[in-house]
């Protein structure tokens, strides 16, 4: 029987270089490809596959969130997480996510492969990086570094953080309404709540909230550096 | 019509993407590949591409300072440059404009845009791609 991968990253480009690579491993197939988190989603539940890999920097749901989500339908999703950056906080949410593999974009040509196999074999695969603050934490704090959280996230609901990174990419209530299924009105209530809760007084307030903790991310061009510029990537 | 086309791209996973998605083109053919902008001023010299297909954020030297000396070292070569970077930004494109290139495209639309891309460059002919809007002149 064929191992079945669903794979999830908003740029078709990388997804066809992932297709190559996984596609040439003898018993393993793409089952399925998502754009975004939201797609990922819906295609899991349908699809079934057995391993995840999942982008970050994903629009309208990131690649965290889609790993919570995930996991919250079906603990037994074996999910990798493809990221741009290991810096600690990134590290942190993807373990504490769920994520059972974290496979650096820059790496994933040589990882992704040894990455499938060890969660087929329900192993957890990591970039030395990772594992060196795990092994930190755990001598360290006496405790594995997945139970660590980041200050500011766990105050929010997942639904208020799908709201919040829509309002961060820029889409008004209302057309976060339209992609949430919901009223306008409902929507309005979460963007006062993920105001409230986090002490923001503007959206340019949300933005920044939002780029501090992964919920999107940014790339500053190499000769544009006053420019701002939010890219999710 | 043949084309010959280097790849530079710090991620491997893009380059195999973009290598994918050319080598389906009769006649194109990938003489190979560069993870930096350093690494792409050697290529140039010794594979003599008829189009570079660059990056714009990568180590070592950017994309946008490997252009400017492409463009200083190929005299009276033909080669174009097409920028294929996830800047979606005006200003991004004019930097590239400015520095030599001949078109540029969104790696996002990239699957869309760029056998558009390198057919036009590669005919001399400016393409250029920001979001949903590709021009090509």
């Amino acid at each position: 029987m064929k191992l079945r991968i669903l794979l999830a990253d908003d740029h078709e480009i990388v997804r066809r270089g992932l297709c190559s690579l996984l596609q040439k491993r003898e018993g393993w197939e793409v089952c399925g490809e998502a754009s975004d988190g939201r797609e990922a989603v819906e295609m899991a539940k349908q699809l079934k596959p057995d391993v995840v890999i999942v982008d970050i920097g994903m629009p309208y749901l990131n690649g965290l969130d889609t790993t919570r989500q995930l996991l919250q339908h079906d603990p037994s999703f074996k999910i990798i997480v493809l990221t741009i950056t290991d810096s600690d906080q990134v590290i942190r949410e993807a373990l504490d996510a769920g994520a059972r593999g974290f496979v650096l974009k820059s790496d994933a040509a040589r990882d992704l492969v040894a990455a499938v196999e060890a969660l087929q074999s329900k192993r957890m695969f990591f970039t030395p990086r990772v594992n060196d603050l795990v092994l930190a934490g755990f001598l360290e704090k006496g405790h594995a570094i997945s139970r660590t959280q980041p200050p500011d996230l766990p105050t929010l609901t997942a639904r208020e953080r799908e709201v919040t990174q829509l309002l961060a990419e820029g889409k008004s209530s209302k057309e976060v309404a339209v992609l949430l299924n919901l009223s306008t009105k409902t929507v309005e209530t979460h963007r006062s709540n993920i105001m409230r809760k986090l002490s923001l007084h503007s959206i340019r307030d949300l933005v920044v909230y939002a780029i501090k903790n992964n919920i999107i991310q940014i790339q500053m061009p190499p000769q544009l550096r006053t420019v701002s510029e939010t890219t999710v990537v | 019509m043949a084309v010959r086309i280097l790849l530079v791209d710090d991620h491997p996973i893009v380059r195999q993407g973009l290598r994918t998605l050319l080598e389906g083109r009769p006649g194109w053919e990938v003489v190979g590949e560069a993870s930096d902008g350093i690494e792409a001023l050697d290529k140039v010299e010794v594979l003599e591409p008829d189009v570079v297909v660059l990056d714009v954020t990568m180590p070592r030297m950017n994309g946008l300072e490997a252009c400017r000396q492409i463009q200083q070292k190929k005299k009276a070569s033909s080669l174009e440059v097409l920028f294929v970077t996830q800047h979606d930004s005006p200003q991004m494109m004019r930097e590239a404009l400015d520095a030599g290139a001949r078109g540029y495209v969104v790696k996002s639309n990239a699957a869309r845009d760029l056998l558009e891309a390198v057919e036009a460059v590669s005919q001399h002919r400016v393409f250029t791609a920001l979001t949903r809007s590709p021009h090509a002149c």
